[in-house]
């Protein structure tokens, strides 16, 4: 049997981050960009995580910094919804199209 | 894990460290305050302003307190149990923006007061808003920790998404919270993950320490180096979004048109600002313990986004029709002005490196004074013609309402930077930085700021022929005392600071001198001779051992 080390973690972390740029990219749904923030988001999280645990790093700095990664995304994460729902209120729609009055 | 969490000492702050940190404490103190007031007091907008009033007083009177201690102890940090760095800085330079931002505070709410109040029921919330967004900008200054420099940038980023939608009912005003939220939601994200890949190659978020080590990790040699360069890009492009650089500049002119105008004022100059002096701050230390090759490589991405920023900002004001959104593109073709001298701390620690943080504290000062001046006779045009914010609104203005067109007469043509007004002073300093540091770059840097500074007179023009030699049949509409005089005050002092430019160099020169140095662990920092024999202050860039470990 093989040992899971820093490697497999670092290849689930950039999976992550790809898949989450892919999403920023294409989807034209304002929920379903801030999904692909919360993807990088959390790539970012097993980053910092998996870094300190195997590379030798003094302390548990990767941990605490992983701990505020998920604090700001929560309050990201619905301050966002917030604005998406008055978004909603005034087009009727969450599609980022569709907000074109400001443009030039 | 039980053997690394016993590893850390016990600590928690002592007393003199919370003094250290007694504005942003006094600033916290103040949010909780407005919020719990609406219990006490109601939610009258003239209570609330008054309260916020009080508060500010209170920061201002810690502030300088403060400052005093700065000026006669040098450098503070603290925060932080065993970090070489420490998480926060109290510094000449931070203290410098914490006073320009309770400056800048007192301004933006009397323009609140005199245009929106009266139609505001949710004066608490704006003013939270408004605050909460300061604390997280001064933050932002007081930083070279990365995991502290995110907090801070999400702390100031997210009241000013929600302020930029405050208006609820108005179509444009979420369509411009949407984008800048969506803009900053990505820009984050992608810093949050450049920071834990930097985090893996050099074990620590502190920017000193990083930087010290970059050299030898790049030695190691192989995919590290695109690696480490794409990682530092990232951070740098959570920065560039706040400083609005292109090609992270997309949300500003949306964001700006959408939003109140008091608020756009504020963000123009506060968040920028922030974002500005964070990367002068974190040049700086990054190019002092960095070896020449790295350095080479920042130099000239900075200079490289600096002379895309002010060019595309000031080629695309040219089409506007709305003016917010032509001072818009115009506040980003001037935060391209000031970044084009963060490239210059490139030879940081030398006489040229703080010439060019002198220049910017000083383009600062005067940026802010034009800016709240002339968003403010926007604010004040538009709320007589019904939200009208397009540039023929202010036909006729100049035979109309001398009292408005001629601070925003002044204004503009400081914005442009041609005598007799302070903006041309304060770009001459940056032009004169740029030429001292005598180099290839720099001096096409200069040139691209000259050119750029030609382009830019044509579009501010079109407004002054717009309210001196348009006529319109509109009759002149009564605009609120407290805003002329706000904007008229903005307008003499642009004046004042022309004549009074060297007291205003030299207080730059002072607050750029005696920035804090981080003690790097096992390497005592030298004092600085240069900026020593530059500034009469005893202090210098000496650092001082903190006496946090005793607390």
């Amino acid at each position: 049997m093989f040992e899971i080390g820093l490697t497999h973690y670092l290849v689930v972390a950039t999976l992550l981050f790809v898949m989450g740029i892919y999403v920023m990219m294409t989807k034209r749904n304002a929920i379903g960009i801030l999904i692909g923030v919360e993807m990088v988001l959390n790539g970012a999280n097993i980053n910092l995580v998996a870094f300190n645990r195997y590379n030798g790093m003094s302390g548990i700095d990767g941990q605490i910094t992983s701990l505020f990664v998920i604090v700001l995304a929560a309050a990201e994460a619905a301050l966002a919804v917030a604005i998406c729902m008055n978004f909603y209120k005034n087009l009727n729609t969450v599609d980022v199209d569709h907000g074109d009055t400001l443009a030039g | 894990m039980t053997e690394l969490i016993a590893e850390i000492p016990t600590w928690s702050p002592n007393a003199a460290e919370f003094l250290t940190f007694s504005p942003e404490l006094a600033w916290v103190g103040t949010l909780c305050l407005i919020m719990l007031a609406p219990l006490a007091i109601g939610r009258d907008a003239r209570m609330t302003a008054g309260l916020a009033m009080v508060g500010i007083a209170v920061t201002a009177f810690f502030t300088f307190k403060v400052m005093g201690i700065v000026s006669t102890e040098g450098p503070k940090t603290g925060l932080t149990p065993n970090l070489a760095g420490g998480m926060l800085i109290a510094d000449n330079l931070s203290l410098f923006f914490k006073v320009l931002l309770l400056a800048f505070l007192i301004g933006v709410s009397v323009l609140w007061m005199s245009v929106s109040a009266a139609k505001e029921d949710d004066a608490p919330e704006f003013f939270v808003l408004l605050i909460g967004s300061a604390l997280g900008m001064s933050l932002m200054v007081s930083t070279h920790n990365i995991l502290m420099m995110m907090v801070a940038i999400e702390f100031a980023s997210l009241p000013s998404y929600a302020i930029v939608g405050f208006n609820k009912h108005k179509r444009i005003a979420a369509e411009a919270s949407l984008k800048y939220m969506i803009f900053g939601a990505v820009s984050a994200a992608i810093m949050l993950y450049g920071a834990s890949l930097i985090y893996g190659f050099f074990g620590t978020l502190d920017v000193t320490l990083i930087a010290s080590n970059v050299g030898p990790v790049l030695a190691a040699g192989g995919a590290n180096r695109l690696l480490i360069g794409l990682a530092m890009f990232c951070v740098f492009a959570g920065i560039a979004f706040k400083i609005s650089a292109v090609p992270f500049h997309f949300w500003c002119p949306d964001a700006f048109q959408g939003a109140k105008t008091e608020v756009t004022a504020w963000l123009s100059v506060a968040s920028k600002a922030a974002g500005l002096l964070l990367l002068m701050r974190l040049a700086n230390v990054f190019c002092q313990n960095a070896g020449a090759e790295v350095l080479r490589g920042v130099a000239i991405v900075i200079a490289v986004v600096a002379t895309l920023t002010c060019t595309i900002g000031n080629l695309a004001a040219y089409k506007q029709t709305s003016i917010k959104r032509m001072l818009a593109y115009s506040s980003i073709a001037h935060a391209g002005y000031m970044m084009a001298a963060a490239a210059i701390l490139v030879d940081a620690g030398t006489v040229e490196s703080f010439t060019a943080i002198s220049a910017v504290l000083a383009y600062v000062v005067v940026y802010m004074l034009m800016n709240l001046g002339a968003f403010g006779v926007v604010a004040l045009v538009e709320s007589r013609n019904g939200e009208d914010d397009s540039i023929t609104a202010f036909a006729g203005l100049g035979w109309k309402s001398p009292a408005l067109a001629i601070p925003m007469l002044f204004c503009l043509v400081s914005l442009v930077g041609i005598p007799p007004f302070a903006g041309f002073i304060t770009k001459w300093y940056l032009l004169a930085a740029l030429g001292e540091a005598a180099s290839g770059l720099y001096w096409a840097l200069a040139i691209v700021i000259v050119i750029n500074t030609l382009i830019s007179l044509w579009y501010y023009m079109r407004v002054v022929v717009q309210m001196f030699l348009k006529e319109s049949d509109t009759p002149a509409a009564d605009v609120p005392m407290s805003g002329t005089l706000l904007v008229n005050v903005c307008g003499i002092l642009l004046i004042v600071l022309l004549v009074l430019s060297n007291p205003l160099k030299e207080r730059a020169d002072r607050y750029s001198a005696g920035l804090f140095s981080p003690v790097v662990a096992g390497l005592a920092a030298q004092p600085d001779e240069e900026s020593l024999a530059r500034s009469n202050d005893p202090v210098g860039g000496e650092p001082v051992a903190k006496d946090a470990q005793g607390g």
